[in-house]
């Protein structure tokens, strides 16, 4: 059906309005265990900007040529994460070969992508969704890029608070989950500035 | 060391083969019960919109047999329009046809009915969404269909819409329904797609009724 | 098998190595489902499923699985399970299978089953590690009915749909958005963390 958003809007959506993130819930596990700081933080994100965008689309393809003529749909879930486990796969193979120095940056950050339920999440709700190709490219190129924006921020804001006095059983992940709360509480504030329809 | 990697993967070809096939076992097991389970949760709304009593409790081949002798379908020129008879199978009651449209996270499905003469809405209900549970998908409740439910078809321009949605509790004109409290973007969808599938249907069943079709 | 060894491994799941408050796994869905007690429960048992089941079968093929390629088989096997719950749950109860939507395939990247079936599985004989399955698969359950009872009852005035606050109530929206399920997390780990034994001090039974 003809869903009549642009590629465009839903890209900006993805930032900002859905935030996969701090609307969808995805990819908290690594948002809550990398976000100590702003280096690490951007260092991941952009790694799954990356990832999400290329994997959108090789699931797109995949799914529409592939599992939906076979129907073999009900195995979408087991494809899907063999694409994404083989696209990082490679994605690591590429860059040992051709710069070793990004892989030491970047290294530690790929097995932690694999797992990313963002990445996964993306590719499930642009099926449901029924997004057409460049609706699904934009919708995981907006997804990763509104990851980072919020691991990065989180990042800041928990680099500025290593001097506060945080309660102990707080320290870690609870303050961390009520930060990311209030980041969700603003990010609301942007409902209605993109008109979807 | 080759030993080694050919048992690897070797390995992996026979369990993936397996649990493959296990899935695949369980898949057709159910599948016909899915498929079912889609048909009847159409028909059920079908009905109900077009105000055909729907006892809850109702087994599944009631409803096939109630929908079998009291709903026509006629799909035609790419649209799908269902006619509602009486208890005696013959009188019009009213006409039914599909809701589609986006919502906020994925595209909304429903059945929306009218009277005869196409003058006011019967019923209405929401049967797919992907809506946050609790906010947007809160379409699916009574409250918020039956607001629809008397409304009069008015005549509207191409920029106006029939219906606004507004905010809960605001509601007063004719033409106004409460929106759902926290889900302005599913609330404006609903909006969106009722006045494209009234625009697009009842001039539309208006014309095939002069033809005599249905 | 002792009894008490297995208790031990329950009570680890459930409370003292709580995979979702101690060892932070499973957030996703943990703030995702949690705004309708009905929904959380379906998942709960969906997760404890899974689990269990995964586990018993990573432990059952431990010691013909190479090394190398365990992660894969790891993700085969947790796929297929997840898998064949949801078409169960399309086929019996579809109306809850719509309302978790992609949250059932996302059970595959909850960390607490590949967790588990590395931490636990792998280097343990099938019974008690299904028993470990099912511990922590409760341990989540746990956690997400207690957050989905307050976020349901503070939302909705409802708990199961069953309408418990009186007439007047107002409805804290908040609750059952993204925010709420944050903050009511967040709050949960809190008290959690202010009662179970210190960080870095070793629980009893710790493995």
């Amino acid at each position: 059906m003809e869903l009549g958003l642009s590629a465009f809007v839903i890209f900006f959506a993805a930032i900002f309005t859905n935030n996969i993130l701090l609307t969808n819930f995805l990819g908290m596990c690594s948002f809550l265990a990398v976000s100590r700081e702003v280096k690490s933080s951007l260092g991941l994100g952009l790694a799954v900007i990356f990832v999400m965008t290329c994997t959108s689309a090789l699931n797109y393809l995949v799914y529409h040529h592939l599992l939906v003529p076979l129907d073999l749909v009900h195995f979408r879930y087991i494809v899907f994460i063999i694409v994404i486990a083989a696209f990082v796969q490679i994605v690591e193979m590429v860059i040992e070969r051709f710069s070793p120095v990004l892989y030491v940056i970047l290294g530690i950050f790929i097995p932690l992508i694999t797992v990313n339920c963002a990445i996964l999440g993306v590719a499930l709700f642009m099926i449901i969704r029924d997004y057409s190709f460049s609706q699904s490219v934009a919708y995981g190129a907006g997804g990763g890029i509104g990851w980072t924006l919020a691991i990065v921020a989180m990042g800041g804001i928990r680099q500025r608070m290593k001097g506060a006095k945080v309660p102990r059983p707080l320290e870690g992940p609870g303050i961390t989950l009520i930060i990311a709360g209030l980041m969700a509480l603003a990010f609301i504030g942007f409902t209605g500035m993109i008109q979807i329809q | 060391m080759i030993k080694k990697r050919l048992f690897s993967v070797a390995y992996m070809f026979g369990l993936t083969l397996f649990f493959t096939a296990v899935v695949s076992g369980v898949y057709e097991l159910n599948r016909t019960q899915i498929e079912v389970n889609e048909e009847i949760k159409l028909q059920k709304i079908v009905l109900s919109v077009l105000g055909i009593d729907v006892k809850p409790g109702i087994r599944d081949a009631e409803i096939g047999e109630m929908f079998e002798n009291r709903v026509a379908r006629h799909e035609r020129e790419g649209k799908t329009v269902y006619q509602g008879f009486g208890e005696d199978g013959k009188t019009l009651i009213g006409y039914a046809f599909p809701l589609t449209g986006p919502g906020f996270w994925g595209p909304l499905y429903g059945i929306m009915a009218v009277d005869p003469q196409l003058r006011q809405i019967q019923g209405m209900a929401f049967y797919r969404h992907s809506e946050t549970p609790g906010l947007g998908g809160r379409i699916t409740e009574a409250w918020f269909s039956g607001q629809f439910v008397g409304k009069k078809i008015r005549r509207v321009g191409k920029e106006e819409r029939h219906f606004s949605l507004v905010p809960a509790g605001t509601a007063t004109a004719e033409n106004e329904v409460d929106a759902i409290t926290g889900a302005t973007g599913t609330s404006r969808g609903v909006e969106r797609l009722i006045d494209k599938d009234l625009k697009d249907y009842v001039p539309w069943i208006a014309q095939q009724r002069a033809k005599g079709l249905i | 098998m002792a009894k008490s060894k297995s208790m031990a491994i329950f009570v680890s799941g459930l409370w003292k190595e709580n995979p979702v408050f101690r060892q932070i796994l499973g957030i996703c869905s943990a703030l995702a489902v949690t705004n309708l007690m009905m929904n959380t429960l379906i998942m709960g048992l969906s997760l404890i499923f899974v689990t269990a089941m995964s586990n018993l079968t990573v432990s059952a093929l431990r010691s013909i699985t190479p090394v190398r390629i365990r992660m894969m088989v790891q993700t085969l096997i947790i796929a297929s399970y997840v898998i064949i719950v949801d078409i169960l749950l399309k086929a019996h109860l579809p109306d809850i299978s719509e309302a978790l939507g992609p949250y059932v395939g996302l059970i595959i990247t909850n960390c607490i089953i590949m967790g588990r079936c590395e931490a636990f599985a792998r280097h343990n004989t099938p019974w008690p590690s299904l028993l470990d399955g099912v511990a922590s698969g409760c341990g989540y359950a746990f956690v997400l009915l207690t957050v989905a009872f307050f976020r349901e009852l503070l939302g909705f005035g409802t708990v199961f749909g069953v309408r418990l606050m009186p007439g007047g109530w107002t409805n804290w929206t908040i609750m059952v958005m993204a925010p709420g399920a944050f903050f009511m997390l967040g709050g949960f780990i809190w008290v959690a963390r202010s009662f179970g034994p210190r960080d870095g001090e070793k629980p009893e039974g710790a493995r």
